[in-house]
């Protein structure tokens, strides 16, 4: 402690940027990591707590997926012995119509059972709804709005408020006003109550329900009422409880989840190249400072413990500033989840509250310090080996971070063979993930001599640019590997990792635009909802036939789209005419004949998956799968494997007819709709808008449209790689910066003669500068290398994780931007040490020649 | 004989004739209170005030056809004021052996709908009675006792308690009862839950209308709530021609 007060303190007060900058390594590692999962953890928390909120005294739900079921199931519920009480309730999502108010979340109920479960407190309403529900069923445009909403929006008793609905636009009559606290927090408070036979209205939903939540009779247990109830209503249904219901938001948000795990363990990661340097930075400068500490009786391992504590210490503040920022990242970017959840699935919720959990936040701090004493235990072992009598010799330095030795290199070559094997034995995850790890210190170990073998080869390129400067340059790196081989390494993990997810973009865009090339090729979409994703509106069948009259259609093909548990993962169903399909869409077939495949599936003899389905879930063509619906247990063989985006989780495609079987659903949620041969797209566009206006909802989309709107999906995803370039150049400013301040340091005698000597100041810049372009481009050229492999790996990672299969297509583009933002950013960062190294002082610099 | 016993009907008057044979005990008079109150058919139009607690007073107009009585009574009941509810209607199928079946008819949403209502201490939309308090309750299931004898506005009565022979059969914990000695017509029940007595309620204004004793006023206290319904019933005819295709949810969507 005293240590750390008398030589430390003073130091750091002295070098307090330095420090900063250091401490800024590990604030950025913990910001990403705990911003990221703050944020992933706020929006399920909200998720989480709306459906609690909406449960009120609810103990099981009954569920037959997103797409309901039949009203009459109702009945066999609530006639079951085990159950208390059962309420139908229908949920969805409607734009509020409110400027900035987002969306409104419904809730369809019945009120003359509904107070059993959920309690509605009214802070002010018509003493005929409070107390009669009797009136607010006699109403359909009756609504009942939360008190954070009315008072957001101005509305009182009796407003109006506009929603758009499945028969056009509808005044709602505001009849009620329910008291702040419990269920009225749901959902951020843009809750509204409906009757439920109005909302089915509404919702385009016939006469079906969403589920139905019960409360269980006394005496009964939860597990006898779950087991007689899905034994009463067969494998198509699922009776949960509530809190099980936030599973299929998890594992939707799991491949979000799994691509900021790897996020954040690179900025820690990098974070740590970053302490390393800084360390071996303060090692180099501190030298005379340790030899004395030694001579006057200091063991080793006090040394060492000295640097340790220090290395704490720093991670400790880094990790408290990175919590911080973190949790403003976080802030920004939840919403963004939230956004990209609805846009990708409809699943709109945001996150009121974004607060870091404090187990998170622990976790954090402690990764941090861990993070930053594994990153000094290097240098601190240097320190702790400093000789005294060569520390004390005046114009005997001794160099720690010189040399290169073979046994790194033969480690490095070891665990390439290893990874190599691994990855070909590649039988499961804990290989394959063993494999990435492997090969990642592989590369990291090989640096130090990549980076000498490169320098060596960049030398004649830099002494051509700059005659003296370039040989100076690239000598200090030739010299002294190990000093620039922490920000080479660091340079070249970003880089690899920017390549990987840039490529990922690069070939998820290629796939895309040939899926929407192939797929989505109507000339207009006709849909119920704004949001593709979103199926909360639902188009009768018959709209079908209303829509055909429309002059300039030569064909309607009707899809519903709908998310089902297929193997406990929600998988999305694509039901619709195979026949039209197979006359309008030529698929990528990946597995299967594609007339075969077709002419079963329009029989309803077989299903065609997704490739990434097949992925996931191992699936062969020929085998039988099984899909539990509300019908019964649907079981046919996969006649067929084609490469679909159509939903990360894997798509299912079956004939209309053998959905409507299972399922007793015959609502669509989109028309395809194809022209006559030089009908124009505008004119149909506006004349399907005039039929349906003022008694339909619905939205019409040219094929650009839809085209711009799955990019903009995409885009959104891909947002995470952008978040990685700004962290991968931000490494670059910091880790050079600090590479060239040990450099300018262990060279100030080579500086000092050099002046003494004639050299000019511009001179001394220049060596400074190419020094920092060089080892910008071995970051890059190593960095970009590696991103070859890394590239390989994050495809597989998707694939198993995510079941998203793509081709390998390098980013060339990403690489060629890359070149010039990373050699300015790393010119940038010369800029002070090369100030520093002109204007220090030469008496001290050749104080001991 | 039929085993149920309505404890409250706004359908249902209470025959009334000079006692045959005076009752003994507590079963014998509850089975002559319900063979004196037996009806094929009827009809009457109904005014229902709710007066809650600050003495604001709501008030539902309707129109009751009921067809069979105890048990097998079908009762088609339509709301013909205020304004915001005229048109519903409600249907009341009840069985002998099982909770009644009822289906509300919205002609707003030209919607008919099930209503099942599972917790029958609900109140009756926004009246001071529960739907228990409106169901024909199954004599059998409770315990009868007489506990002696008592006056109600000056009428001699038989003082009855029935408990409940299975805690879920009712919410209540107990319910004394008044029936008057001339003409066995029910003019006074007190629920109780534990000792706490919760609800009240009086029958008055009887009238023989077609030689069944009838009450044409019934008023329910919530003593917890301190509010109080007031039913009564106008222009009531017993033995009207109705037949069972009248009392079906297709002729529910029927408006009148």
């Amino acid at each position: 402690m005293i240590l750390l007060r008398l030589i430390s303190w003073p130091y750091t007060r002295k070098h307090l940027l330095r420090s900063l900058l250091t401490a800024a390594g590990i604030m950025l590692g913990v910001a990403v990591f705990v911003g990221m999962h703050t944020a992933n953890q706020s929006v399920l928390f909200a998720f989480h707590r709306t459906v609690n909120r909406i449960a009120g005294s609810t103990e099981l739900q009954v569920a037959a997926t997103e797409i309901g079921f039949p009203e009459e199931v109702l009945e066999i519920v609530q006639a079951a012995p085990e159950v208390r009480v059962a309420v139908p309730v229908i949920e969805a999502v409607a734009d509020s119509g409110r400027q900035g108010q987002g969306n409104l979340l419904i809730l369809g109920v019945d009120m003359t059972g509904d107070r059993s479960l959920r309690d509605y407190d009214f802070e002010s309403a018509d003493e005929s709804i409070v107390d009669d529900p009797l009136v607010f069923l006699a109403q359909p445009d009756s609504i009942i709005v939360t008190g954070e909403f009315a008072g957001r929006n101005g509305l009182r008793l009796n407003s109006r408020l506009p929603l758009l609905t499945m028969e056009g636009e509808k005044q709602f009559t505001v009849r009620g006003i329910m008291r702040s606290g419990g269920l009225t927090s749901a959902f951020g408070g843009n809750l509204a109550i409906m009757d439920i036979y109005a909302a089915q209205k509404v919702f385009g939903r016939g006469r079906m329900f969403d589920r139905i939540d019960l409360a269980v009779r006394d005496g009964v247990s939860l597990e006898q009422c779950q087991a007689a109830l899905r034994k009463l209503l067969g494998p198509g249904y699922q009776v949960e409880t509530p809190a099980s219901r936030g599973q299929q938001f998890e594992s939707i948000l799991r491949v979000y989840a799994f691509a900021i795990r790897i996020n954040s363990l690179f900025a820690l990661f990098i974070g740590m190249f970053i302490i390393y340097n800084s360390f071996a930075i303060a090692v180099t400068e501190r030298r005379p400072e340790i030899g004395i500490l030694r001579a006057l009786g200091a063991t080793r391992g006090q040394i060492r413990t000295l640097f340790l504590g220090e290395s704490a210490i720093l991670g400790l503040l880094g990790s408290a500033a990175g919590l911080a920022l973190g949790n403003l990242i976080a802030r920004g970017i939840a919403g963004q989840i939230a956004g990209m959840l609805d846009a990708m699935y409809g699943l709109a919720e945001r996150a009121q509250e974004v607060a870091t959990d404090p187990r998170l936040a622990a976790a954090a701090l402690a990764v941090g310090v861990v993070t930053s004493m594994i990153a000094a235990l290097i240098p601190a072992r240097n320190a702790a080996r400093v000789d005294p009598v060569r520390a004390l010799q005046k114009g005997k330095y001794q160099v720690l971070s010189a040399g290169e030795n073979r046994a790194r290199r033969l480690a490095a070559l070891a665990l390439g063979v290893v990874s190599a094997s691994l990855l070909l034995w590649n039988r499961n995850a804990w290989m394959f993930y063993g494999g990435y790890i492997l090969l990642v210190a592989s590369a990291v170990l090989l640096t130090p001599a990549l980076a000498v073998w490169l320098s060596r080869c960049l030398r004649p390129v830099l002494r051509r640019l700059l005659p003296v400067e370039g040989a100076l340059a690239a000598d200090s790196l030739i010299q002294a590997p190990r000093r620039t081989s922490a920000t080479v390494a660091a340079l070249m993990l970003s880089l690899a990792m920017v390549v990987g997810l840039g490529g990922v973009a690069r070939a998820s865009v290629g796939s895309l635009h040939e899926w929407i090339d192939t797929h989505l090729n109507p000339d207009l979409f006709v849909t119920a909802a704004e949001n593709l994703n979103d199926r909360s509106f639902r188009f009768p069948a018959d709209m079908a036939g209303e829509l055909q009259r429309v002059t300039g259609i030569a064909e309607i093909q009707m899809v519903r789209t709908a998310r089902v548990p297929f193997r406990r993962t929600p998988v999305l169903i694509v039901s619709t005419d195979i026949q039209v399909l197979e006359r309008r869409v030529r698929a990528r077939v990946i597995a299967g004949d594609e007339t075969e495949m077709h002419r079963l599936a329009a029989l309803g003899e077989g299903l065609i998956v997704s490739e990434n389905l097949a992925s996931l879930h191992n699936l062969r063509l020929g085998e039988s799968v099984e899909i539990a619906a509300p019908a019964g247990l649907l079981r046919l063989p996969i006649v067929g494997v084609t490469r679909d985006y159509s939903d990360q989780q894997g798509a299912i495609l079956m004939d209309r007819a053998v959905y409507v079987r299972y399922w007793k659903d015959p609502t669509v949620n989109v028309f395809r709709v194809y022209l006559e041969p030089g009908a124009s797209p505008e004119q149909v566009k506006r004349m399907i808008l005039e039929r349906f206006a003022g008694h339909r909802r619905l939205f019409v989309l040219s094929n650009l449209e839809l085209r711009a709107y799955v990019m903009r999906i995409a885009d959104q995803w891909f947002a995470l790689s952008y978040v990685q370039i700004a962290v991968a150049l931000l490494i670059a400013v910091l880790g050079i910066v600090n590479t060239l301040t040990v450099s300018i340091t262990d060279r100030r005698r080579e500086l000092g003669v050099l002046q003494a000597v004639g050299g000019l100041r511009r001179q001394i810049r220049g060596t400074v500068w190419m020094e920092a372009l060089a080892i910008g481009l071995l970051g890059l050229i190593l960095g970009l290398a590696l991103g070859a492999v890394n590239l390989l790996y994050v495809l597989e990672v998707g694939r198993h994780e995510g079941g998203l299969i793509l081709d390998y297509q390098y980013p060339y583009a990403m690489a060629l931007l890359l070149l010039p933002a990373i050699l300015g950013a790393a010119l940038l960062a010369a800029l002070a040490p090369a100030e520093s190294a002109v204007r220090g002082s030469l008496v001290e610099a050749l104080e001991y020649e | 004989m039929s085993r149920r016993f309505l404890v409250l009907s706004a359908f249902i008057c209470v025959h009334l004739r000079f006692p045959l044979l005076p009752a003994q005990d507590a079963p014998a008079i509850i089975e002559e209170t319900q063979r004196r109150s037996r009806a094929p058919s009827r009809r009457n139009d109904g005014v229902l005030q709710v007066i809650d607690a600050r003495g604001r007073i709501t008030e539902k107009r309707w129109q009751v056809h009921q067809l069979g009585s105890y048990g097998n009574s079908k009762t088609i009941l339509r709301f013909t004021a205020p304004p915001e509810v005229k048109g519903v209607a409600l249907l009341v199928v009840n069985h002998p052996d099982r909770s009644s079946d009822q289906w509300m008819w919205t002609p707003a949403i030209a919607r008919e709908r099930r209503i099942a209502i599972q917790d029958r201490a609900t109140r009756f939309f926004g009246t001071d009675f529960t739907f228990e308090d409106l169901e024909e309750r199954d004599v059998g299931q409770f315990d009868w006792k007489l506990l002696g004898e008592g006056a109600v506005d000056g009428a001699p009565c038989w003082r009855l308690e029935g408990r409940p022979k299975e805690k879920k059969v009712s919410q209540y914990t107990s319910t004394l009862l008044w029936i008057r000695k001339d003409n066995y017509v029910g003019v006074r029940y007190e629920n109780y839950k534990k000792d706490q007595l919760v609800r009240r309620l009086n029958l008055s204004d009887i009238e023989r209308i077609q030689g069944i004793w009838t009450p044409r006023r019934w008023e329910m206290s919530d003593l917890a709530r301190n509010s109080r319904t007031i039913l009564r019933t106008e222009n009531l005819q017993y033995n009207v021609p109705l037949k069972d295709a009248d009392f079906t949810v297709q002729a529910l969507r029927r408006e009148p």
